[in-house]
């Protein structure tokens, strides 16, 4: 049952409010884990979940808020374009150390699909569930691209994709001192190709060289599956 | 004032001004899905406005400082344009279960593998590179 006074409100009106919570509690998430950088309190998982808390709080559904907040998924149509600049200020990286970069996308690519088929297979997950966990390791706008191509449900592979950052972040920094790793190339790959942009947060943490390599391989692994994904849908 | 000084008064402009970028790359972006939409692309408008940016600045058509600060800001903000999305948990009540502990061994386990592979191949591939780079230098 919506709230009695949601549902009658008009609807520019309500478009502002669930607009403005949305950016109000992204933009307190950000200062949040600016000043205490715990996981918990990370604006990936802390913006979702206070909106969650208010949706819920109000009576109101899924739908009442995406009526209200949906126009900000049109933004990653221009933050997809705008990935062009990282790809094209690191083309010095991309020129010196293509070999290794490929290697490591394709091979981070393969283990990504290929385990979260074999572990949803193994607990009894199937179908379009299934499906939307395959692109779960790369960018949002990718992800969600990817998951609509081969038949899956794209709001689900979201909100596996912010799961991934939200545990990967973690699970990144403990891989970075237990694995056997030490160059800058392999520690930016492993955050990025492990965890897209929350990984790539970290890795610009780490360092700048760590930072860049990451902000790259980010964008490029999501590429790199969509057009796979795209000519996969083509010939199908 | 002529239409070349107008150009080069815009291009200036666009180079100082972030919100002037934002709006640059959101016109990229409208071109390019009325490009999809005229051939019939299986391929989004992001992504042909990507390819499109791409062979642009390649082609020093522009200049990466008309589309640097525009895109920082459109990079650093991903996380507010999909949050809509990531909602969508209100739908499926039934994550909050069993199932959504199994989804989470999926994504642990499978975040862990993703890790691993990637750092063994990134590392030994870049080892095998540089001792390769080494023999041929060795050759020479």
């Amino acid at each position: 049952m919506p709230h009695p006074m949601l549902s009658t409100l008009d609807p520019w009106l309500a478009t502002a409010f669930w607009s403005a919570l949305t950016i109000a509690f992204y933009l307190l998430a950000k200062r949040l884990y600016r000043r205490w950088p715990h996981w918990l309190l990370m604006p990936l998982a802390l913006t979702p979940a206070l909106l969650i808390v208010v949706v819920l709080l109000m009576h109101a559904s899924y739908g009442d808020y995406m009526h209200g907040a949906g126009w900000l998924l049109t933004l990653l149509g221009p933050a997809t374009v705008a990935f062009a600049v990282p790809i094209y200020e690191q083309r010095a990286l991309i020129r010196r150390e293509w070999p290794v970069l490929a290697f490591g996308m394709v091979a981070g690519s393969l283990t990504a699909i290929g385990t979260s088929w074999l572990l949803a297979t193994l607990l009894g997950l199937n179908g379009a569930l299934r499906l939307s966990l395959l692109p779960r390791s790369i960018s949002t706008p990718f992800a969600m691209q990817v998951s609509q191509d081969i038949g899956g449900v794209p709001n689900l592979t979201a909100v596996f994709v912010v799961l991934t950052g939200v545990f990967g972040a973690v699970l990144g920094d403990m891989m970075l001192t237990w694995l056997p790793i030490r160059s800058s190339l392999a520690r930016g790959a492993v955050l990025a190709i492990g965890a897209h942009g929350a990984g790539t947060a970290r890795a610009n943490q780490l360092g700048v060289e760590e930072g860049s390599i990451a902000g790259l391989l980010m964008v490029l692994v999501g590429l790199l599956n969509v057009l796979v994904a795209t000519l996969l849908a083509a010939l199908a | 004032m002529t239409a070349h000084h107008l150009s080069v008064r815009f291009r200036y402009g666009l180079r100082h001004s972030a919100p002037g970028q934002i709006v640059f790359l959101g016109l990229i972006w409208l071109f390019s899905q009325e490009v999809v939409r005229a051939t019939g692309l299986p391929l989004t408008g992001g992504i042909v406005g990507l390819a499109l940016v791409l062979l642009l600045l390649a082609t020093r058509r522009i200049s990466v400082l008309s589309l640097r600060r525009g895109a920082s800001w459109f990079l650093a903000e991903l996380l507010l344009f999909f949050i809509p999305a990531v909602l969508a948990v209100l739908n499926y009540p039934q994550l909050f279960g069993l199932l959504g502990l199994k989804i989470m061994v999926v994504i642990l386990g499978g975040t862990v593998a993703v890790m691993g592979v990637t750092a063994m191949t990134v590392e030994l591939s870049g080892k095998w590179r540089a001792r390769h780079a080494a023999s041929h230098a060795l050759d020479a």
